[in-house]
């Protein structure tokens, strides 16, 4: 079989993955015991101190149906929901922030979750990766033996004390980033681009502080493995130097198994980082999720796991394509 | 020490003394004798509050005719005009806009004249006139199915027709007799149902639902400088003109800027406030009120004694309990269930004793305590149960102060003498009683097993389930595990399930899966109880395993007594001695049948920051209630004075 049977054949399995998740993400969330409807109406309550009255909120009720398109049977709303998105990539208006349209939120949302994880999960990955192999090849280097003992200690701490951690030194202690971030008013643009980097740095810090631990360990056990091999004792024995046999033997092959690891992070990206954005006040994904399954909002929560789905499964497909430029040794037949 | 040591020893002391010197100028530091917001406006004339919701989803959204529009970000109390506000210290309703209170037209009530002040002007220089008044109840009326603000059913359903008379005057005649005109095209509580648009500005719009109104043109003495799109703050300036906003005859706001925004968690936000960055906070842990009074004295509580917090809301939580599915349909059984609760417990465990025990179902407040409360108490101290006991505890502050001594507190944090002590922890609440919880459950056939626990007639555990804020609620979180505690001491084998914000309304609204639920149903501000209580009648109860959402009557509760009483309230001045009284019966019918296990006053816990303004309402300088997102926050912001730092 040549690639282009392959990437067809892969390129069809894709497609198939993107429909069962679509059509999973539509029926799950039905299962709930949560009706948006009377999410809303408890808010106007609250907003009304509890005297809205048995009219007023029969009326209300009856025009949020209408609204909100939840009339008619589930199997219509799921043939809808999947004309919507397969034609016009639309998701409809958010219940809990009707009638703003989901996509618009999605959309939003989606550059300062990216933005922030892409970047740190690379950095941890290069990072993580660089410390770890300079940690396997010099495994009898004491100074090696202290950055493993980093990736060891930074690894187990569990995020959220880490980002506590982080924040009272350089925020409070040694205040120079802030307590609480102030994006400005504008959005994400190139003009703003200093100070939304000043305001992004506590949580990126933390991010790479968290993912590189792991890589750490995982690229030391790699290289000290790869190391060993005989193409790589056969090396030393050649006279090959020390930065020749690092990079172009041990970390060449090592870094295989990360690179997995790294095209599927990339991928889970899109989920957003809920505990990032809770704890530095940060704009993405991760909130708007959080937010849909809290108020039952059927059409948000759609929009945000159908984004996930595509992300992961597109990962995936890029990388079973891309796996040759980094092992010559996958053909496919 | 070889090169590559020696050459990672000399990166890492780079980055450290690069790191020092970039803190010397970080926005923080630099500009320390002449502060400014993150926002870029200077630190002492800038109000920063807490925001009440966090984050908004909808910061561009200002329109007042939509439900989700940006509304914790101080558009109720900056941006918009009401006809009549209230009073939060008196509870008394005053005009606003309106010039003076409705002159009632015909003997049925149901025919009103409202006069405009003149000289109200909108932000755009253009004039507030009837015609804006006019105008927003016929879009009330035109797009009712396309707008999702709560007052728009409210209104339609309320109001039968209206008509301009003149360019500051016009009338309106209701649907039914109308006691409550004021309170309905105002303000009760928090909020009104009738928020007044621009008609200069709408009538422009295509489609009124669709139209965002960011940087609204406002009535209030404040315009939106800026925001912050993905919802975490905006900035309010105060207008030039303030005087012809709709409360500029109050007086001139203090703060020329307004800040309201997100802090991040309470971590971060107890830090923030020790270091100034805020100067009110909302609904902050007691916990961490006191960690950050220990770091900075700037930082104080509604009152330097116990219960520290003001009591003043007008919500208190409750148990609520689904009285149409048995056993707990049986006054015998709710009965069992107040008297095995040890409230005394609950608080210090969950609240560190910083609580206000009402045994009413309402708020123990200073304007409620003198109609309902201290009339009903000789009632409560001689009431019995059918079987001759005598439930009420008259002296369930004295104790509670006796416990927080023993446990380490002093007396200056401690009320002295009865009447503070009772201001403080409330005038009494029921006795813990579980012997006295287990003659009546015996007596309908519930009785406890060899392993102390209850059983049903049928031989099984009585296992009802209590359901509880998770944790979008914390003190209430807190409240409910404690309660549950308490129960299963008891011998009532309770389950407590927490449960997430989108699924407590649910729980709270069908029959089908609500069995008790920790709660907040009873709001009751002023005397007016209507407002809450109005929709207890038979026609929104619904059969006990309904899986329909009710639109009223959230107690379940089937007593035509109430309905009668509640029937002929409706045809009564608020204000009148036959309204009060029919109120009080209401109130010994809530407890003779226990419909409501009322707990306590929603421990409202506003810290505030006196180090950029001072002059806060508390305890001992009260001009209003002390919250951000009430009309209280206009009284505020007129009293509150800059430090000069």
């Amino acid at each position: 079989m040549g690639f282009l049977q392959y990437a067809a054949k892969r390129i069809g399995v894709y497609f198939l993955v993107l429909f069962i998740g679509i059509t999973i993400t539509f029926f799950v969330p039905r299962l709930m015991p949560t009706n948006p409807i009377d999410n809303y109406i408890s808010q106007m309550q609250s907003r009304a101190g509890q005297t809205l009255t048995p009219e007023a909120t029969r009326q209300l009720r009856e025009s949020l149906e209408q609204l909100y398109g939840l009339k008619g049977s589930i199997f219509t709303q799921y043939v809808d929901y999947l004309k919507r998105i397969v034609l016009h990539f639309d998701f409809g208006p958010s219940l809990s922030s009707y009638p703003r349209p989901v996509s618009e939120m999605v959309f939003a949302a989606l550059p300062w979750t990216v933005g922030l994880l892409l970047t740190t999960t690379v950095l941890a990955w290069l990072l993580g990766n660089l410390i770890g192999l300079i940690a396997g090849y010099f495994h009898n280097n004491r100074a090696a033996s202290v950055l493993e003992v980093l990736g060891v200690v930074l690894y187990p701490i569990p995020y959220y004390i880490l980002a506590l951690i982080v924040i009272l030194i350089f925020a409070y202690v040694w205040p120079v980033f802030p307590l609480a971030a102030t994006f400005p008013s504008g959005g994400l643009t190139f003009a703003q681009f200093g100070t939304i980097l000043y305001n992004s740095a506590l949580p990126a810090m933390t991010l790479v502080l968290a993912g590189f631990g792991w890589n750490i360990l995982s690229m030391k056990s790699l290289a000290y493995a790869t190391k060993e091999e005989p193409y790589a004792v056969f090396a030393r024995l050649k006279g090959t130097s020390d930065w020749t046999r690092m990079t172009s033997y041990v970390f060449r092959n090592a870094m295989l198994p990360q690179i997995t690891s790294l095209v599927l992070s990339v991928g889970t990206i899109f989920s957003g980082a809920l505990l990032t954005e809770i704890l530095f006040s940060y704009p993405g994904l991760g909130l708007l999720m959080r937010t849909a399954a809290g108020s039952g909002d059927y059409n948000l929560l759609y929009g945000t796991i159908t984004m996930s789905i595509i992300a992961v499964a597109s990962a995936g497909l890029i990388l079973d394509l891309i796996y040759p430029l980094f092992d010559p040794r996958i053909r496919y037949r | 020490m070889n090169r590559k040591t020696s050459y990672l020893s000399q990166l890492l002391l780079f980055a450290l003394i690069a790191l020092s010197l970039s803190s010397c100028f970080s926005p923080n530091v630099q500009n320390q004798n002449n502060p400014t917001t993150s926002v870029g406006t200077p630190r002492d004339q800038t109000l920063i509050v807490q925001n009440f919701d966090g984050k908004t989803d909808n910061a561009d959204i200002m329109n007042p005719l939509m439900g989700n529009y940006a509304i914790w970000r101080g558009f109720r109390e900056l941006g918009w005009g009401y006809l009549w506000e209230m009073n939060t210290a008196t509870g008394q309703s005053y005009p606003e806009l309106a010039d003076g209170m409705p002159q009632v037209l015909n003997p049925q009530h149901t025919l009103f004249r409202v006069n405009l002040k003149h000289g109200i002007y909108w932000s755009d220089g253009v004039e507030f006139t009837a015609d804006d008044v006019i105008y927003t109840l016929d879009t009330y009326f035109k797009d009712k199915s396309k707008l999702t603000y709560f007052g728009v059913p409210v209104i339609t359903s309320y109001v039968k027709s209206y008509k301009q008379l003149d360019r500051y005057s016009f009338e309106v005649e209701t649907v039914n007799p109308a006691y409550d005109f004021v309170t309905t095209m105002g303000v009760y509580t928090w909020g009104s149902a009738f928020n007044i648009v621009p008609k200069h500005v709408f009538e422009k719009q295509a489609d009124i639902a669709a139209f965002k109104n960011t940087y609204p043109v406002t009535l209030g003495p404040y315009t939106v400088k800026s925001f912050d799109p993905n919802g975490y703050w905006q900035l309010w300036q105060r207008r030039p003109d303030w005087q012809r906003s709709a409360w500029g005859w109050m007086g001139e706001p203090k703060p020329k800027y307004i800040l309201y925004k997100d802090f991040g968690t309470e971590e971060t936000r107890t830090l923030a406030f020790i270091k100034n960055e805020y100067d009110v906070d909302t609904f902050m842990s007691p916990d961490s009120i006191q960690a950050a009074q220990a770091k900075n004295p700037a930082i104080t509580t509604f009152s330097p004694t116990m219960p520290y917090n003001d009591m003043g809301d007008a919500c208190s939580y409750g148990i609520l309990m689904n009285q149409e599915k048995a056993p707990l349909n049986n006054w015998q059984v709710r009965w069992a269930l107040a008297l095995s609760l040890n409230l005394q417990s609950v608080g210090v465990n969950a609240l560190n004793g910083q609580f206000r025990a009402s045994a009413l179902p309402m708020s123990d407040t200073h304007i409620l305590r003198p109609i309902y409360f201290t009339p009903l108490l000789p009632w409560l101290e001689s009431f019995k149960l059918p079987d001759g006991y005598q439930p009420f505890d008259p002296n369930f502050a004295t104790e509670l102060t006796g416990k927080l001594k023993s446990m380490g507190m002093s007396d200056s944090q401690l009320p002295q003498g009865d009447q503070a002590i009772s201001e403080a922890f409330g005038l009494g609440w029921w006795k813990y009683d579980p012997a006295e919880a287990e003659r009546l459950l015996n007596s309908v056939g519930i009785k406890k097993n060899s392993n102390g626990f209850y059983t049903l007639p049928d031989g099984s555990v009585w296992q009802p389930e209590l359901v509880i804020p998770g944790d979008w609620n914390k003190v209430m979180e807190r409240i409910g595990f404690s309660i549950g505690d308490s129960w299963k001491k008891a011998g009532i084998n309770v389950n407590v399930r927490q449960q997430d914000n989108g699924q407590f309304t649910t729980v709270q609204n069908t029959n089908s899966l609500l069995t008790m639920e920790l709660n907040w149903n009873s709001c009751v501000f002023n005397a007016n109880y209507l407002n809450s209580w109005r929709s207890i009648q038979p026609e929104n109860l619904l059969p006990a395993n309904s899986t329909s959402s009710i639109n009223g009557n959230a107690f379940r509760w089937n007593n035509p007594t109430v309905f009668s009483l509640i029937k002929s309230s409706e045809q009564m001045e608020e204000n009148s001695p036959q309204f009060y009284e029919n109120g009080r019966s209401i109130i010994q019918q809530f407890i003779k049948d226990m419909a409501y296990i009322n707990l306590m006053n929603i421990p409202t816990t506003i810290p505030t920051n006196s180090y950029y303004w001072k002059n806060f309402p508390k305890q001992n300088n009260y001009y209003a209630a002390p919250y951000t997102w009430w009309s209280s926050f206009k009284m505020i912001v007129l009293h509150i004075q800059p430090t000069g730092k």
